[in-house]
Parts: structure tokens; sequence; C-alpha cells
């Protein structure tokens, strides 16, 4: 079915000096509030001059504390992005058990469980983890008795980041997916496709812009991630030091420049992909 | 009810078999027991308001519904227990459901991807698919740069593009504007002749049903109320809702005394021959307004059936035919009219002689049907 995105309502739009005012007063408030703390990062950043900072910047901790960051990022964001698509599927196309009321207790139970890891603050979502994982942890102790380790490692800070960004590549595409006229999955039935087929040529692609808005909105997340992290990491330079802790490490230490350097990477970082995320939107929107 | 496919005497064969299909959803039934069938390379529209379960009807023959009781043979092959992939039937859905990220080709060639078919042979049907819906230009295109009128090209070249045993039409003109929605029909009409395939359409458009049906089926509430040639339903409809339904229709209440029709307040008695119905039995005299012929009261004109002398109370131009609205035996000083009806004339006929109101005229009948 086609649906466009109505133009905006730009008839109704005013021109009147109040709206002139309206916007100053937006732009005033912004200043102090949002644009002079991150100016500020980028003043301080090159005020000793782009030498400096690169030197800063390709320190071996600095750049392992990114380089960790990024991977972890992308190993949380590949399971929930997977996750997401096969719980949005199932809770969007296929009758629960329990008849009709109880199968929307039980969709609405689920829904609400799926998207509680984002209400739970950070640091009792990290203190969680160490208490099933940790040594003396439900699960840990068994752990405890092998080789492995899990907690202090890069497995535990991959499970805070997993936990903290759980809802949100769900939280697009089931939206997304209900939206999806089912009878193109009809159609693709009635041509002879499996539901597999139907799922992977069908459904598949016409999610490709919620999954990718999900998986970045789960990445931008994931890369800035501080609380639990603290908790679960061990927070060990050149091993568990991911880069929002490496910040804080350096300026704890005084070392201004150095936290610097990589927060001026990551503001950059989220930049571009908020950036990514308005343009998907955008296009992916006014399509279907 | 006619049977047109288990004779001797009809060489036909039958593509699609319903017997008894019956539907329940929750508590409200939906279907009641069902049963028709469709001729290789016929038509049949089954016509109903929303909620008729027309579109219940549809869903199970695809497979997308499964009914409660009831057989479908597709082909000789009993279907009701396969899934929708495995009955080779193309349906045409009311909004085409045409797959938004695919291109014109991609989409034509699902079908064939699915069953495995290569590359070159796939090209190849797309290209005679697209030749024969005067696509060929579009094929590169995405549905949502299309026109209705082509998005639904596109969805049949999608259906008949793995040979389906049967096509499925949902109500699959209604979102088409009315000058394209004619056009498109008559070339359906001529490529479903020409490609002899048969084909089920659902509509709620009594002009489209006569159009595109071999046969008709009226629904309403689940049930078949009549089935068979669109002239033969629309002439002799056997309940008053398929004969409202199919058009406009005048229904005069009357009984039946030794051959005569007493309509109250009407004198003298319409006499009717060769009905079936008892003396004594309530009967409705059903005619449509093209039916009725309009002639001075002392002209002598050739009509099946007399409704005797009436005054035109309104006319009304419509374009090509002038209609008439007349109270039918209200001559008579202070006497009520016994029945208000309506006439159609062509407009060739209300020329030829013009009529205005409050004037008496006799009316008679070309062609009637009686209901018990």
């Amino acid at each position: 079915m086609m649906r466009r995105v109505p133009e905006q309502n730009q008839g109704v739009r005013r021109r009147d000096p109040a709206g002139v005012v309206g916007m100053g007063f937006i732009i005033l408030a912004m200043v102090p509030l949002v644009i002079l703390p991150l100016a500020s990062v980028f003043i301080f950043g090159f005020s000793k001059g782009p030498v400096h900072f690169m030197s800063a910047l390709t320190e071996p901790a600095a750049l392992h504390a990114l380089q960790l960051s990024l991977t972890t990022s992308v190993a949380a964001t590949l399971c929930n992005v997977t996750f997401g698509i096969l719980a949005a599927w199932f809770l969007s196309r296929y009758q629960l058990p329990g008849g009709e009321t109880g199968g929307s207790a039980l969709r609405s139970g689920l829904m609400i469980l799926i998207s509680l890891p984002t209400a739970i603050p950070t640091a009792v979502a990290g203190f969680a983890l160490l208490l099933l994982w940790g040594r003396s942890g439900l699960l840990g102790r068994f752990i405890e008795q092998t080789d492995y380790q899990i907690m202090f490692t890069t497995a535990a800070i991959v499970l805070a980041n997993i936990f903290v960004t759980f809802p949100l590549a769900f939280g697009v595409i089931k939206p997304a997916l209900d939206n999806l006229d089912t009878n193109y999955e009809a159609a693709a039935e009635t041509m002879g496709a499996t539901r597999w087929q139907t799922f992977r040529y069908v459904v598949l692609p016409s999610l490709r812009g919620a999954i990718l808005t999900g998986a970045l909105l789960t990445f931008a997340r994931s890369i800035g991630e501080f609380g639990s992290t603290i908790m679960v990491s061990g927070n060990l330079a050149m091993r568990t030091q991911t880069a929002p802790l490496y910040i804080f490490a350096k300026f704890n230490e005084g070392d201004i420049e150095g936290a610097n350097a990589i927060a001026a990477v990551l503001a950059v970082i989220s930049f571009a992909i908020f950036s990514l995320i308005m343009v998907t939107r955008g296009r992916w929107g006014r399509l279907s | 009810m006619r049977e047109f496919s288990d004779q001797p005497q009809q060489p036909r064969r039958t593509a699609l078999r319903v017997r008894g299909l019956s539907k329940w959803f929750g508590t409200e039934q939906v279907l009641d027991d069902i049963s028709f069938s469709i001729d290789e390379g016929e038509s049949l529209a089954i016509l109903g308001h929303s909620g008729s379960g027309k579109t219940t009807t549809l869903r199970i023959i695809a497979g997308l519904e499964a009914p409660d009781t009831g057989e479908i043979m597709l082909g000789g092959r009993r279907i009701e227990h396969l899934p929708a992939r495995e009955r080779n039937i193309g349906v045409i859905f009311q909004n085409y459901a045409l797959f938004p990220r695919m291109t014109v080709t991609e989409n034509i060639c699902f079908g064939l991807r699915i069953r495995g078919v290569g590359r070159d042979e796939r090209q190849r049907v797309a290209a005679g698919m697209l030749a024969l819906t005067g696509l060929s230009d579009q094929c590169d295109k995405y549905p949502a740069q299309l026109s209705g009128g082509q998005q639904q090209r596109v969805a049949i070249a999608r259906a008949l593009a793995y040979q389906p045993a049967l096509l499925l039409f949902d109500e699959s003109f209604s979102a088409l504007d009315p000058q394209t929605r004619g056009g498109l029909r008559r070339e359906i009409r001529a490529l479903l002749r020409q490609l002899r395939v048969p084909a089920l359409f659902i509509t709620h458009d009594q002009e489209e049903a006569m159009e595109l049906g071999d046969q008709i089926a009226i629904l309403s509430h689940g049930r078949i109320e009549q089935i068979g040639p669109p002239a033969e339903v629309y002439h002799h409809p056997r309940t008053e809702f398929v004969a409202t339904f199919l058009g406009a229709a005048n229904i005069l209440a009357g009984v039946m005394v030794d051959g005569q029709i007493f309509i109250a307040g009407q004198e003298p008695p319409v006499t009717s021959t060769g009905s079936r119905i008892g003396a004594g039995e309530r009967v409705r005299l059903l005619f449509r307004p093209e039916d009725g012929v309009v002639t001075d009261p002392t002209e002598q004109v050739e009509v099946l059936l007399s409704l005797g002398e009436g005054v035109i109370s309104e006319v009304g131009f419509a374009g090509a035919i002038e209609w008439l609205t007349i109270e039918l035996g209200g001559r008579r000083q202070g006497a009520p009219p016994a029945a208000t009806i309506r006439i159609s004339r062509t407009r060739w006929e209300a020329d030829r002689a013009r009529l205005s109101a409050g004037q008496t005229v006799a009316v008679g009948l070309r062609r009637h049907q009686l209901l018990e």
C-alpha cells in the first residue's frame, strides 16, 4: 500500500514577530545548556594546537579504549538487532497462547519485560550483572570452578552493553512491522513462498530502514555507556577500559588534554551517527 | 439452482468446485453452506455488501483462512487442507500488495524465483507478461512510482507469471477512479478470455459483477441468494434482495386470485399468465424501470402486462434516460394512489413523446417477474 508522509503544515505557519522572538528564545536557552558545553570540548581539545591533540589521541591506551568501545558496541548491536527482529516478528505476527484476553495480556507482559532494561539505572544494571556473573554470583560461582571468567573481561562489557541497550532496536522495529501491511506476506504466500522466504525477501527488505535506525540507536547508546561498564569491566587500562572510562580516568589523573581528545572523538562519532539516523529516517520514512 | 458442471450435455470441465463451505468467527457465522463452481476458462463474480462474507470466501479459497466445514476442489484435487503456497492460485489484492522494495520486473519474477526457475527463463517470462499487460516501458520502476491502474496490471502480471490454476480478484477495481476502472475491466476481461484462466471476482459493485462474471453469485449474510448468468439473475431475480441489489426495481405487493393479481387500491386487477403461484397467495410483482411502457390511455399498445392507468407526478432528466415517477390508480378524484412506481425512458423515447407532470397515462410492462 502506498502511503505518503503528508506535506508539512506549511500553509498554516504564521509570519509573525512572535515567531522571531520565540526562535531567539529557543536558541538563547540552548546556548548555555547544550551548545557551549559541546563547543568547549572542541575549543579545549584544540587549544594547544592540532599536534598536541593528535599525540593525545594516538597514545596506545587511548587508541585501545576507542577500539574496545567500538568492538563491544558492534557486538552488542548485532546481538540486540537480531533479537529485536525476532521478537518483533513473533510479537507482531503470531497468536500467543491463552486465547483472546490471555494472549494479549501475555503480549503486554512480554513488551514490558523487553522494554524494562532502559528504565533501570545503568549502575544498577552493572551491579545486577555482578551479582549474577561475579565470583560468588548466582551463575558466577559455577564458572568460578572452571578456568573461565566473565566479569572484568571484554565479555562483561558486551553483556553490560546488551543489557542497557536491550529494547532500543526492538522499539524501532516492532512499530515498523506493525505498520507493514500483512497483505504483502499473504501475497508472497499465495505466490508459493515459505515463511522463511516471505520473511527473507518481503518482510526484511521492508524493515531495512527500521533495522538501520535501530542499529544506529543501539550503537550510539553502547559506545557512550559508562555506569554499567565501570561496575563490570574492572577499568583496566589497555585491557578493559572503554573510551568513556578512559575519559574519566584521564580527568582524574589531571590529564585534561588526554580526556579531551577522546571526548572530542566520541562527540564526533555520536554526531555522525545521529545525522545518519536523521537521514535514514527521512529517506525510508518517505517510502511505503 | 442450475447445476452447470456435472451434466453430461455440458462438455466444459470444472476448474473450481466449492461445496458446503461454512465459517464461524467466534459465535458469529460468516459463511453458511456456500457451494458453487467455476468452469475451465470461465469467471464467477461474487457480489455482496461488506460483511456478506465474500472476502472470507476468497481468503478461504486462497488458503489464507481455514474453513470450518466444506471442501474445495481445484483441477480435480482437494486443496482445502493445503497451505496457500501449495495451491497454485494467483491473488490480486484490493491494494495489489506489490512488494514496495522490488521493481516491476522483480515483482513479476517473484513467483518464479521462489519456484527455482533460472534467471534467463524468469526474464523471458517477465518480458512476455510485461508485453501482455502493456507495461514494457515501466519494468524498472518501483510500485510507488506507478498509477493505480498500472499497479493493478503489475499485480495481474505477477499472478499470471507462474501460471496459476485460478485467479482471485479481491475488490481489485474499487481503488481506481471510474474512468480507469471501466477501461481496465474490459481489458482484463479480454485478457482472461485470451488466456482461458478461470477467475473469481469479489465485488460490491453490481455493474462490475455483471461485466466481469460469466456467472454471478449474490451473497448475503454468508449465504448465496442466487447464482447464474448476469442476464438471468438480472431479469429473473429469485428474491427481493437480489432484485434490488442488481439495479433499480419496482415491487408491488398483491394477492393472486384466478390468475389475476389484486394490488391494493388498484383496479382493475392485473392479469398474469403462466404463473405457478396458487390462488389466494401473496405475491410480489417485480419489474425494472426500463421494462415499463408509458402510453396515452386511448392508445392501444401491445404489452405483456397492463398495470392500468396512473398519473405522472414527476419527470426527471438524467442524461441518457428520463425518469418518470407515476402514481398508479390515483386517477379517480379522492382515491389514494395504489402505488408509486418509477419508470425510465430512453432519451429517444422521451423526445418522441414528451410527457409532463399531471398527465394521465396507461402503464404496461414488457417484462416482469413474480415473487412469492
